[in-house]
């Protein structure tokens, strides 16, 4: 706790993430166009855009897990590579095979390894952390279950409580809602909250509009060039989700300039 | 060969030192391959398996033609590099070209092969007939492996065994979840060639007694048998190199005692009868148990549906007491047939009386169970 708190001091001057005229593409086709971004400190912040607008390629492509024809990342002031460390990602649920011969602890115990190092096994220390993670997920009464056999909602809860065990102090987190049971829901943003009084980023990429004001207090409107990032209550608004989703937005923000 | 003593055939044979060789041989081949083969099958990559072992014929062929050697050492490295070339090329043309792996492995395979059985057609028509034997390496033959020959494979083996468990929980997350694995920093793509080398090995190691045609069903068969039985990823390890090493070793003796019986196919029958047999009655995924868990899931929910049914006709009525036929609890039923075989098995149950013949009313005990059922399903919905 005491080296965490150090760690925070230590980057207080830095912004947890600065993107700078970043550009992707495949197949020559621009995904994100010169996109800058700056992320401040113990926010939570929704990426938001419509389907294809490039939201989880920005979050891949942060994270270095996509190649990036220009621009530069930034974490706490430095390239991802020196960062790692202070670094969490929880991946869209489908993005890997839940029959995996495994249980829930043992994925929960993945986020040790890099901590544990090369060679060495996980021993009962690791256990004990990853239960505690579990336990704040709410899924310890879960840990000796084959993950096939977890609602979709309890894997996610599963990949929220791998990332948290990393004890990181940026956390990326790709559609955590999605598909979720209200239990789930409830528990994860919870989690969220917590994290932000401890002092910790969190990166969401998010796609229900609705629920936006509700659980974040920053915000990233991007359809493949950044329509606007900033505060929630001043950059969600109409002007913005419509430059964003063009006129295919079937809802309407409410005024919410108020307490900004 | 049969009737007159199998016993005795079967005595000689595990005091045979030859039959001990080519038994302790085969076993280590099946375990290495069976343990390689998990990473292998759990990487949705079965199929690379049989490009390496296809791809690997060419390159026997070519050091045999180049060197003229015929030890097991020389033909071997031959193949490994030429099945490793082959894997490159695969990497190369789904990189260069809208082509997906599996066309990829496809051409590789189909490739390297015709090119291996065309050296191999130019190497017979060779005076001195000085290629005898090379021909093995596609069906296998254990009968002639040497003592040498296992304690090649018993160091390779070890070597590869040895690699798998320095790195296994690495091994373990690039399978499961390879981008999160490179968010924390892993050399993912360094760890990958790694398992991809060591499956070469595994692979390269199975040609001389196994054959290139058949020796993919190694990597696949004990891995695909294992996983029905576990759900632990180092147990599914341990039990895939249990089966490889029993296919291996009983082909290899039997095939070694019946003249005439091909090692390659013998060791393949054993192994995938197996992995057969477990895909239907292995453990809680077995297809067998399946199918009968949801035949007793589909009768037990038949059977609430003509507990409700009952109880909504009881409360239409107002009346506990009165018996209502077969036919008005079938039009209330979605399982319209077999209602009768239904209504017996509550009446076994107490669930359900019958008060006159073909007349039906619920039991105390039937109409608490179908008020819970009642409620349970308002809760959810």
């Amino acid at each position: 706790m005491n080296s965490s708190l150090q760690q925070q001091s230590m980057l207080d001057d830095k912004p947890a993430v600065e993107v700078s005229d970043l550009t992707v593409a495949y197949h020559s086709r621009p995904v994100l166009w010169d996109v800058d971004l700056t992320v401040p400190r113990g926010v939570l912040m929704a990426i938001v855009g419509p389907n294809g607008a490039g939201k989880t390629t920005l979050l891949k492509s942060i994270l270095g897990l996509v190649p990036v024809a220009a621009g530069q990342v930034l974490i706490f002031g430095k390239p991802l590579a020196q960062q790692r460390h202070l670094v969490s990602y929880v991946p869209q649920r489908g993005s890997v095979d839940w029959d995996f011969p495994t249980t829930a602890l043992d994925v929960v115990i993945m986020g040790l390894y890099r901590q544990l190092g090369w060679i060495r096994r996980p021993g009962s220390r690791e256990r004990r952390k990853a239960m505690e993670a579990l336990e704040q997920v709410g899924m310890s009464s879960f840990a000796r279950r084959q993950i096939s056999q977890l609602s979709g909602g309890q894997q996610q809860r599963v990949f929220l409580a791998r990332a948290l065990v990393q004890n990181a102090q940026l956390f990326f987190m790709d559609e955590p809602f999605q598909g979720v049971d209200a239990t789930t829901e409830r528990a994860i943003i919870e989690i969220l909250r917590q994290l932000r009084s401890e002092g910790k980023t969190v990166v969401v990429v998010h796609h229900d509009l609705q629920t936006v004001p509700e659980y974040f207090d920053w915000v990233t409107l991007i359809n493949v060039r950044r329509i606007a990032c900033g505060p929630v209550c001043q950059v969600f608004n109409e002007k913005n989700l419509r430059a964003a989703y063009g006129g295919r937005v079937a809802f309407i923000v409410e005024q919410q300039t108020e307490g900004c | 060969m049969v009737g007159a003593g199998w016993d005795i055939v079967l005595a000689d044979a595990l005091s045979s030192p030859t039959l001990r060789v080519v038994g302790t041989g085969s076993a280590i081949l099946g375990a290495v391959s069976g343990a390689l083969g998990c990473f292998a099958l759990l990487r949705r990559q079965s199929l690379v398996g049989d490009a390496v072992s296809h791809a690997a014929l060419p390159g026997i062929a070519l050091v045999f033609l180049l060197t003229g050697t015929k030890t097991s050492l020389g033909l071997l490295t031959g193949a490994a590099l030429a099945g490793w070339l082959g894997m490159l090329f695969v990497q190369a043309i789904v990189r260069t070209t809208r082509l997906d792996d599996d066309t990829a492995l496809g051409l590789v395979l189909a490739v390297f092969f015709g090119f291996g059985l065309m050296l191999l057609t130019f190497l017979q028509r060779k005076p001195k007939a000085s290629q005898a034997g090379l021909d093995t390496y596609l069906f296998g033959q254990a009968a002639t492996m040497l003592r040498e020959d296992v304690v090649l494979l018993s160091c390779v083996g070890v070597v590869l065994i040895a690699i798998i468990a320095l790195f296994w929980k690495e091994f373990i997350l690039i399978t499961f979840d390879r981008e999160y694995a490179s968010t924390v920093g892993y050399p993912v793509h360094r760890l990958e060639i790694l398992l991809t080398v060591l499956l070469v090995g595994a692979i390269t190691l199975g040609l001389r007694t196994v054959g290139v045609i058949l020796m993919s069903a190694m990597i696949v068969a004990p891995a695909a048998a294992a996983r029905q039985w576990t759900n632990r990823s180092h147990r599914m390890v341990g039990l895939a190199a249990l089966f490889g090493a029993i296919a291996g070793a009983s082909g290899a003796i039997l095939s070694s005692l019946v003249p005439n019986l091909p090692t390659g196919p013998t060791i393949v029958l054993i192994a995938t009868t197996w992995a057969l047999a477990s895909l239907l009655i292995g453990g809680r995924r077995g297809l067998v148990w399946q199918w009968l868990r949801r035949r007793v899931l589909q009768r037990k929910l038949a059977e609430e549906a003509v507990l409700i049914g009952l109880y909504d006709l009881a409360l239409a009525h107002g009346d506990e007491r009165r018996g209502h036929s077969e036919g008005a609890i079938r039009a209330l039923s979605p399982h319209a047939v077999g209602v009768r075989g239904r209504l017996r098995r509550l009446k076994q149950e107490g669930m359900v009386e019958e008060t006159s013949p073909g007349s039906w009313i619920l039991s105390k005990k039937g109409r608490d169970e179908a008020k819970h059922l009642v409620e349970k399903s308002r809760e959810t919905s």
